[in-house]
């Protein structure tokens, strides 16, 4: 069964703790932090940040303020465009979840990135052997029976781990008791086909400004990838076509040309 | 035949400039190597597809697109006047592909892997499917070279062989294109919600295809018109004038294919802006006016209109390609993309190599002459 986690921005204090715990579970080093006009910090998912918290400040029209924690990282989509895309098969999706990625098979190719429509894959610019780095959902605690270390380090139960299925039923139980608290929607249970990562928000992500920041609202319900499987799996007949074409007209306008050049030499 | 290199005995001050260009890309690709991608290029998470892909590959192709036209002319619609642009067009489409290899050997973040999608495999993947035919296809036009070397070296009985199975390579060579030509289109199936509604369409991978059409006998036209001038021969005016009204037949097909396809899809057409600027520039100044302009048998018949209409043509192909990958490509948040000084060396290197390998080629090579397989 597939595993997700239920992610309830509501509850999310935005004590980054999630960072800290990815980050030290998969050694990736640390960055010199530099302000900007946001507390989000760092501003950006890299080939180094796996996961981070959008710190988003909203003004209501009575003058109240609101602060949103939004935590990005990758969907884990249940029919993943970057596992269709890869030509080498790098990226795989894992029957209990997780997208995994090869490092012995990547070519460094990047259409993985180009096709995410949730921008997640990220690249080792800086190095001369680049691989691309992304949030693993934590495959090899999972393999061992742990949570991932993001939801085991939250101290507001703001992550959930659990089969998908019940956790969208209890985001939808959460929407129905408290439908004041919540956007009424599961972004994540649809989307792009459905994804193992699953967000409860206090507003919808066109009102917190994120749609072109992650969290695309304009997907529809189909998975990317299946317009590159529709295209595929046309190949062997447009081939068997084309080929059919050409040696049928070859003979065709050869036999053509002998006979005017017969009737020619008649005349 | 004389052995000759480029420069032998007379360097010309054009062929010391390609030979300077090259040898600034040999350069520039060895920092690439070794400093890698972030370090030499403007790429970014933001736009992980640059220039290399934009030029050396996307338009690369489409351009290179002249060796299985003039092939499918010649021996599938036995249209026999073009068979002295075959050869041209066959060395042309072989160096176009070493280009495109070449250019996204440095693209890749590993180009030591290359070979891996022969043995690792995603039948579900577009790129996957690119990757083979092209290397299939690359494959068939090297024999074609081949063959001339043959003949050159007088090995008759390979010549022999070769040519009792050329239908086998011509009808290879035309699947093979026609599965990567509409293919490269078709890679950006997977993204639509990332590009701009005049270029996003389901249609991508036909109309990708046409255009290579369109690339291909614009680049035959030119490299003819080019290469007599260089060598101080007659142009084939009557034979590249047949050609001109095949170009603009291709022409008007993808202009028919485009307006269906944007009307089918009701994309805003009639606005201004960037995108829009690009668009009408492609559609109207590189795709209808020369088709306007070849329907003119004066235009045709001479060697200036059709160099300007092959030119235009040729060069709205290039411009497609930027525009679906570039122009079109809504990145993200507010990051933006130019090719850094590498970027644009190695591309500009790869065209004079290029050059230099197409004089090479065309001396040495029993290109020109009267006698065809």
């Amino acid at each position: 069964m597939s595993k997700a986690i239920l992610i309830d921005t509501t509850r999310c204090i935005g004590c980054r703790a999630c960072q800290v715990a990815c980050k030290s579970w998969n050694v990736l080093k640390g960055e010199t932090a530099t302000f900007s006009e946001s507390w989000s910090n760092p501003r950006f998912l890299s080939s180094n940040q796996f996961n981070r918290i959008i710190f988003r400040e909203m003004t209501h029209p009575d003058g109240q303020i609101s602060w949103h924690f939004i935590s990005r990282r990758c969907m884990h989509c249940n029919d993943p465009a970057c596992v269709s895309a890869c030509p080498v098969a790098a990226l795989e999706k894992l029957p209990n979840g997780p997208v995994v990625y090869d490092d012995g098979r990547c070519i460094g190719c990047r259409y993985c990135m180009m096709a995410c429509p949730f921008q997640i894959p990220k690249f080792q610019w800086e190095s001369a052997v680049p691989l691309v780095r992304k949030c693993t959902f934590c495959a090899d605690r999972q393999a061992i029976g742990l949570e991932p270390s993001c939801v085991t380090t939250c101290p507001t139960q703001t992550l959930l781990f659990g089969e998908r299925a019940e956790l969208v039923k209890e985001a939808h139980h959460r929407l129905g008791a408290h439908p004041g608290r919540y956007w009424p929607e599961v972004y994540g249970e649809k989307i792009a086909g459905g994804t193992s990562k699953l967000y409860l928000t206090a507003v919808s992500f066109e009102e917190l400004g994120l749609t072109h920041r992650g969290f695309r609202t304009d997907l529809g319900d189909v998975p990317q990838g299946i317009y590159g499987r529709q295209w595929m799996s046309k190949v062997p007949f447009v081939a068997l076509a084309v080929g059919g074409l050409a040696v049928g007209l070859h003979y065709f306008n050869k036999r053509r040309a002998e006979v005017e050049a017969g009737e020619h030499k008649e005349e | 035949m004389e052995k000759w290199y480029p420069g032998m005995g007379e360097l010309t001050f054009g062929r010391a400039l390609l030979y300077i260009l090259l040898m600034l890309g040999i350069i520039s690709g060895v920092v690439r190597l070794f400093f890698g991608l972030g370090a030499t290029t403007n790429l970014s998470d933001a736009y992980p597809w640059g220039l290399w892909i934009s030029f050396d590959v996307l338009a690369g192709v489409a351009l290179a697109g002249g060796g299985f036209t003039m092939s499918a002319a010649i021996y599938i619609f036995n249209l026999k006047k073009f068979e002295p642009l075959l050869r041209p067009a066959k060395i042309s489409a072989f160096l176009g592909y070493l280009m495109f290899i070449v250019g996204l050997f440095f693209d890749l973040g590993q180009p030591w892997r290359i070979w891996h999608p022969m043995v690792m495999w995603n039948p579900h993947s577009v790129l996957f499917e690119v990757a083979w035919c092209v290397m299939l296809y690359t494959t068939v036009l090297g024999i074609d070279i081949f063959i001339m070397a043959l003949e050159r070296w007088q090995k008759d009985t390979w010549v022999r062989f070769f040519r009792d199975i050329y239908l086998v390579l011509v009808v290879a060579g035309v699947i093979l294109s026609t599965l990567h030509q509409s293919s490269l289109g078709a890679l950006y199936l997977l993204l639509p919600e990332k590009m701009s509604d005049l270029w996003a369409s389901r249609a991508i991978g036909p109309l990708f295809f046409t255009s290579a059409v369109i690339g291909g006998m614009s680049v035959i036209t030119l490299e003819s018109l080019i290469s007599s001038w260089a060598y101080k021969r007659k142009a084939e005016l009557d034979i590249l004038s047949s050609l001109g009204k095949g170009l603009a037949v291709a022409l008007l097909i993808y202009f028919a294919m485009k307006v269906t396809d944007l009307y089918a899809r009701g994309a805003t057409v009639w606005i201004m802006d960037k995108a829009h600027f690009f668009f009408y520039l492609e559609l109207f100044g590189t795709v209808a006016l020369p088709a306007i302009l070849l329907s003119f048998p004066e235009v045709r018949k001479n060697e200036k209109g059709l160099l300007t209409c092959a030119g235009l043509a040729a060069f709205g192909v290039v411009l497609n390609r930027f525009n679906v990958s570039l122009t079109s490509y809504g990145g993200y948040r507010q990051f933006s993309y130019f090719p850094s000084m590498v970027e644009i060396i190695i591309t500009v290197s790869l065209l004079a190599g290029g050059i230099l390998l197409f004089d090479f080629l065309t001396k040495n090579l029993p290109v020109y002459k009267s006698e065809l397989t």
